[in-house]
């Protein structure tokens, strides 16, 4: 088909549309042109894995992130900027990455974090750009899952050294040390654990002698309710040790307290190794023993000393296995851990210098500047830091927005607040928009610890309720951050088990109602001053799975990461209340009707068959049907077994069956564990799906999904969603690259089969407001990261079902008499498009001056009403209605705006009146100059001079003529024209009194200045004719009074008023900036 | 030389698997073809386009008329309520008119800031003419580019700056281009969509185009409506204005 279409068109002035012989599918392009703007904040930022580091030749730094679960950046400039480098990757969890000294150009990335907490995301294998970050290929490893170091030898950058810790979840025999000696073409396992858990977790190269390389297996495992580094228990065997190859690799031989003196007893569970870049003789290891401790070696390894082993030494070695050497002094080394340790004494002794003082805590890696030692940048789990004094203080990175939410929800102001809970960075409250752009100063921290659920009270807005880990929650004070801790409390003899992520659920049948699931659902209605206790226990209360005082191997850690057998979601029908679905860590979907008198454990169905699901699954996401009592949907997370699928099911008949959706077998094109399913409130066939790869949307009920990539959204963890009911957006809650909001999905709603095979159409979007704004911001800089506004204007929604190559793709405006107001620059992508009207007329035709009148670059706000839109293709015409209404906040009528709209067209009439006096005056000095050049009469040329200056005195009276580019204050008619205009369109409501009298008193002073003109047409002018025709010359006419033309030809009939962006701090005019603003298009 | 060209891309399409087979210098070959042939290209010495330039997502719109002429010259004038803004390169200096402020006379452009220009100078586009240019190509696969799979082909210049250039799988015209500058030591990533092709003295223009630095959330927009094929221009219409050197 494709063929024939081509070969007709061929014949055709243009290539025809290739929607005559395409099918249509939904697919990322159907729907990714809806866009996405991220929103931040970089305030909170998240946790980072490795940095590496190098100065340039011209001595700039390029600074390198892996983030925990947020992709790879770049700064060029010391990190003054920073550029997101992985968004086209499948995965955003890196473990490692390191350049290539030899060649910065290349630079290699060990995907999937290896400081495995129980929020940890995967990666998917080692990656290598040759051309500093354009293009990355994958190199293989894909069954690693997460890497924790790579090293590149010195000397030839093919053979690369990948620290492989391997599966977290499960049993892998793809792990331990591998090495390519050809760039990564191949890999060889040179170093395997002694079992399918024991994996390669640190590693340090000689850099004097490269083929010595140190490296440490860990032997470690993470299930949803324990964890070990090492052996089951502090004493128990493990397969963690110290190994060290002499010869590149070939061969390789343990660090044993036997063969080395003084090296640490067995078991162990994480060991971090360091050899000083300085001396290969330094050796430094970190040791997680029943007796974790810092050796410290000073015979290339040979023989040890045991030093430091203070509280920093012991505290959570799984989280913190990382030392850095400074490569000027080998006695100098920080180790990361919840503070940063620095030793200047070769490990006898350690000062706390970063960490929870001074910076957030919890650090990952240190890169010391190798040129300056006292240059320092860490990054932990609150974002990356620089010091200048070594490691004293510290300034942190406003510009990387990779934070871990765990949870969204929104309020109903206007514009909407956002409130969610992140990774080890408190509860926030931000703007979904604000002048001047979303900076990180608008969003507020409102509790603590690890932040989770989090929601505006809708009983009462000057209180919230947000959540720490464990389920703590708080019921804070808007204003005064005031914090009441209304946890449930447990009876006698009794423990409640929270889970991490405890689950909270406002009841969208009762204001103020608000549950919480332990191992059973409370729910309050008087804001947590009392519970009720609504269930029985609704897990399997498996004690096996209860054991969390156990929890840690080696080293005890039970911070409630691995308290299990909980609720993990709850959700009350909006269609009937006291219809309560609860999902919980261990598999059971329960669900009562009578408000918690009576529970089922509706899972049994999904448990049975050829089909069934294994048992002990988490139930990660129940969600009530908002279109029916019956319907609920559930996903079904199995990572923690290592199963990374999706699985997403509906039932209709409250639970008594259900449908899959996505399964492992038939996922449909979804990728990753799925972590949240929601039903569009308004088209139930509309379902969102956010997994740890990204969010999936269907447009028919879960048959097809179509993964969005709007506004190259990357392949990051979508663990919350919200959909906001007044305004229509889609908003995103991502683990690693913050908040994200899809403006209005008005136009998913409207996707259907029929829609779909349309070669073009208009899709509906909400009706369009004239949005009051306004100055706001401050000159910023550059290292500081602000979130996407909304667009300011309509926004006209389109689908096509090809790419639009050939000819004008038309689309206009008209006003409600078909008069064309506007033309706007179409979109031609296929699928959906968006293109935005400003809502305004065109520009002003204002008299030529010197500089511009900025203010008569805008049109005026249209009148709200009802406008069409038109689209032009292929011949094809295709219309649609736009409404535009007043700003909701708008304090003034619409009638207001109609005095506004008058006073303005009144003002854009003055305009056009000193155009047309100005056209005449041109008119005449255009021909006096020609009469000038003409004559060789010098007394003649003198007299049309003399009366030229007469003339162009009347249009000094106009407008503003002193050229040179300084500031010169002068004000003329155009210019006092342009200062009342640009106040009558800054305020949409009704203008003063004294603007309206402004209006006649400049007409006043054009007419006086016309009628000076006037006479000196009347009465100089038919002398100098005669003084013109005496010398042969044509006598000059006078130019007739015409009709003032209003319009401009062209200048503004697309834009957004005047000074509502940032604006330039020192003159905020808007003349001002206009040639910096478009100056660079090239 | 289009018919024969679409034939030819339609016989490959016909053919499953290869569009890996294609070379960067093939996808050159047809992007000329799909322009309407080497002959037709090399037949405009100049070409004149004249249009919209709409910037700051609409808060300016303004007229623009941009000229270019064989082998690297170009000149914009941008105009808006009766001030001409020029920016203009003639192979070998570039210079520009910067009136909005008050100031009319003409100043020369830095050698960096004159980098967009030149690459835009390029009537035949990166991939038609890096024979001539000395450039290097290499083809890196596909890429989705707003749900279009285009061909990617990486063209390096003689002087090492690199464009990437992405094809419409099916016309082979170029539909983004992805240029990396180094300005003032400082890499800069512009993209220019282009879109809207028609075709006028034998060859397809494009008559939309967008163009920003990489991230940009509202680039600038070009709407094209007029082209006119070797218009009469002036001599020294690109030079830097004789009455103002110095």
């Amino acid at each position: 088909m494709t063929r024939t279409f081509l070969l007709v068109a061929a014949l055709l002035p243009f290539p025809a549309a290739f929607a005559a012989t395409t099918t249509a599918t939904v697919d990322s392009g159907t729907i990714s042109g809806l866009g996405a703007r991220n929103i931040g904040s970089a305030t909170m930022s998240g946790r980072i894995a490795s940095i590496d580091a190098i100065t340039m030749p011209d001595g700039k730094l390029t600074l390198w992130v892996g983030a925990a679960s947020g992709g790879v950046w770049k700064s060029l400039d010391s990190g003054t900027t920073f550029e997101p480098m992985f968004d086209d990757q499948p995965v955003q969890s890196i473990g490692a990455v390191r350049i290539d000294r030899r060649n910065p150009q290349t630079v290699w990335v060990g995907t999937g974090e290896a400081w495995t907490r129980n929020s940890v995301s995967i990666g998917d294998g080692i990656y290598k750009t040759t051309d500093g970050g354009d293009t990355w290929k994958n190199l293989g490893l894909a069954n690693s899952e997460r890497i924790a170091e790579i090293l590149i030898d010195p000397r030839d950058g093919n053979t690369v050294y990948a620290c492989v810790t391997g599966r977290l979840w499960s049993d892998s025999a793809d792990r331990g040390v591998y090495k390519t000696t050809d760039g990564g073409a191949t890999w060889q396992l040179v170093l395997k654990g002694g079992n399918p858990s024991t994996g390669c977790a640190s590693m340090s190269m000689d850099e004097q002698n490269p083929d010595v390389v140190f490296a440490a297996l860990w032997d470690f495992r993470r299930k949803g309710w324990t964890f070990r580094s090492g052996g089951e228990s502090p004493t128990a065997p493990s397969a963690s040790a110290l190994m060290v190859t002499r010869d590149g690799g070939r061969t390789w031989t343990e660090v044993t307290p036997e063969a080395n003196k003084g090296f640490a007893k067995k078991p162990y569970g994480r060991i971090a190794v360091n050899v000083a870049p300085s001396d290969s003789k330094r050796v430094y290891a970190f040791v997680e023993s029943p007796a974790s401790a810092l050796y410290v070696s000073s015979d290339g390894g040979q023989t040890w000393e045991a030093r430091d082993k203070s509280q920093w030494m012991v505290w959570r070695p799984f989280y913190f296995a990382r030392m850095t050497v400074d490569p000027n002094n080998a006695d100098r080394i920080f180790k990361d851990d919840g503070n940063l340790i620095l030793s200047e004494d070769a490990g006898k002794s350690f000062s706390v210098v970063g960490g929870f003082r001074g910076m957030h805590g919890d650090i990952h890696d240190v890169w010391i500047n190798p040129k300056n030692s006292k240059h320092v940048i860490s990054g932990d789990d609150g974002g990356l830091w620089q010091s200048h004094d070594g490691g004293n203080r510290w300034w942190k990175g406003e510009n990387l927005p990779i934070s871990q939410f765990y949870h969204v929800s929104l309020d109903d102001r206007d514009p909407y607040k956002v409130y969610g809970g992140l990774q080890d960075n408190s509860s926030f409250v931000g703007d979904s928009a604000y002048p001047g752009g979303i900076t990180n100063s608008r969003w507020e921290n409102m509790y603590g610890g690890d932040g989770f659920w989090m929601f505006n009270d809708p009983a009462d807005p000057d209180y919230l309720y947000a959540e720490a880990q464990g389920g703590h929650i708080g019921r804070s004070n808007r204003w005064t951050h005031e914090a009441r801790d209304i946890q449930p409390t447990a009876r006698a003899g009794e423990k409640l088990r929270f889970n991490w992520n405890t689950p909270l659920h406002l009841s969208p049948n009762e204001k103020g109602t608000l549950y919480i699931g332990a191992q059973f659902l409370f729910r309050t209605r008087d804001h947590g001053q009392t519970w009720e206790r609504i269930s029985p226990d609704l897990t399997t209360n498996d004690p096996e799975m209860q054991r969390q005082e156990e929890s840690g191997g080696v080293t005890v850690d039970n911070s409630a990461a691995e308290m299990h057998t909980t609720i993990y979601s709850i959700s009350e029908s909006p269609k009937a209340a006291g219809t309560i679905w609860v999902g919980t860590d261990d598999g059971n979907v329960q669900l009562t009707r009578d408000g918690g008198k009576s529970w089922t454990n509706t899972v049994a169905p999904l448990l049975k068959g050829k089909d069934a699901l294994p048992k002990g699954l988490w139930a990660s996401w129940v969600e009530a049907s908002p279109h029916d009592a019956a319907t609920a949907f559930v996903t079904f997370d199995r990572h923690t077994f290592g199963d990374f699928a999706p699985y997403a099911y509906v039932t209709r008949d409250y639970g008594s069956t259900w449908q899959p959706l996505v399964t492992p077998k038939n996922a449909k094109g979804v990728r990753g564990y799925a972590h949240v399913i929601k039903q569009d409130p308004e088209q139930p066939n509309l379902l969102y799906l956010g997994t740890e790869f990204g969010l999936w949307v269907s447009i028919d009920g879960g048959a097809n999904w179509a993964e969005f990539k709007g506004g190259k959204f990357p392949s990051v963890a979508v663990r919350d969603l919200a959909v906001h009911p007044r305004d229509k957006d889609l908003v995103l809650a991502t683990h690693g690259r913050g908040i994200w909001i899809v403006d209005d999905i008005t136009p998913l709603r409207a996707l259907s089969s029929e829609l779909l095979e349309k070669p073009a159409a208009f899709v509906a979007g909400r009706p369009a407001q004239q949005r009051i704004s306004g100055p706001g911001g401050w000159a910023p800089g550059s290292a500081t990261f602000i979130g996407d506004n909304p667009v300011d204007g309509a926004v006209i929604n389109y689908y096509q079902k090809s790419r639009h190559l050939f000819g004008k793709l038309k689309i206009e405006v008209l006003d409600a008499n078909g008069n064309v107001m506007d033309e706007l620059p179409a979109s031609p992508r296929r699928g959906l498009n968006r293109v935005v009207w400003s809502m305004r007329t065109k520009p002003p035709r204002v008299p030529p001056a010197v500089q511009l009148a900025e203010a008569g670059t805008q049109g005026i706000p249209v009148l709200p009403g009802t406008y069409t839109v038109r689209m032009t293709k292929g011949g094809e015409v295709y219309e649609s209605k736009l409404d535009v209404v007043l700003d909701r906040r708008a304090t003034y009528s619409l009638e207001d705006r109609k005095q506004q709209y008058d006073a303005a067209m009144r003002v854009r009439a003055l305009f056009g009146e000193e155009s047309a006096v100005m056209d005449r005056i041109l008119a005449v000095r255009a021909a006096l100059a020609e009469r000038e050049r003409a004559t060789k009469d010098e007394a003649l040329g003198k007299r049309i001079a003399e009366f030229d200056g007469k003339v162009d005195a009347v249009r000094k009276r106009i407008v503003a003529t002193t050229e040179g580019g300084a500031i010169t204050g002068e004000e003329r008619l155009r210019e006092y024209t342009d200062t009342l205009y640009g106040a009558i369109l800054r305020y949409d409501g009704a203008p003063a009194a004294y603007q309206l009298e402004r209006i006649d008193v400049l007409k006043s002073d054009l007419a006086d200045v016309e009628k000076q003109f006037d006479a000196l047409m009347d009465k100089d002018l038919p002398a100098l004719n005669d003084a013109l025709k005496a010398g042969g010359l044509e006598p000059i006419a006078v130019p007739p009074k015409e009709a003032a033309v209003a319009d401009a030809d062209i200048g503004s009939g697309s834009g957004r008023r005047a000074g509502g962006e940032l604006g330039d701090p020192d003159e905020g005019s808007l003349a001002e900036s206009l040639p910096r603003a478009w100056v660079g298009y090239r | 030389m289009i018919r024969t060209q679409l034939v030819l891309c339609a016989f490959l399409l016909g053919l499953a698997g290869t569009a890996q087979a294609i070379t960067a210098e093939e996808l050159a070959a047809k992007n000329a073809e799909a322009k309407g042939g080497v002959a037709a290209l090399d037949a405009v010495k100049s070409v004149r386009r004249t249009g919209k330039l709409i910037v700051n997502g609409g808060q300016f719109v303004l007229a623009i008329v941009e000229t270019r002429q064989r082998p690297d010259s170009i000149r914009d004038d941008v105009s808006l309520q009766g001030l001409t803004q020029v920016e203009s390169y003639d192979g070998r200096e570039g210079w520009r008119i910067d009136p909005f402020g008050g100031r009319k006379d003409p100043e020369r452009m830095p050698a960096d800031d004159v980098k967009g220009l030149i690459e835009d100078s390029d009537i035949s586009g990166p991939l038609a003419s890096y024979k001539e240019r000395g450039a290097k190509l290499e083809y890196l696969g596909t890429e989705d580019i707003d749900g279009t799979a285009a061909h990617k082909v990486k063209v390096t210049s003689r002087a090492g700056d690199v464009q990437y250039v992405y094809l419409d799988p099916d016309y082979f015209l170029e539909i983004r281009i992805e240029s990396q500058r180094n300005v003032r030591g400082v890499k800069e990533t512009y993209v220019t969509d282009l879109g809207e092709y028609e075709k006028v003295g034998g060859v397809y223009w494009p008559m939309a185009q967008t163009s920003g630095r990489k991230g940009d959330r509202d680039p600038v927009k070009f709407q094209f409506e007029k082209v006119e094929i070797n218009p009469q221009v002036e001599p020294g219409f690109f030079s830097f204005p004789a009455a103002a050197k110095n």
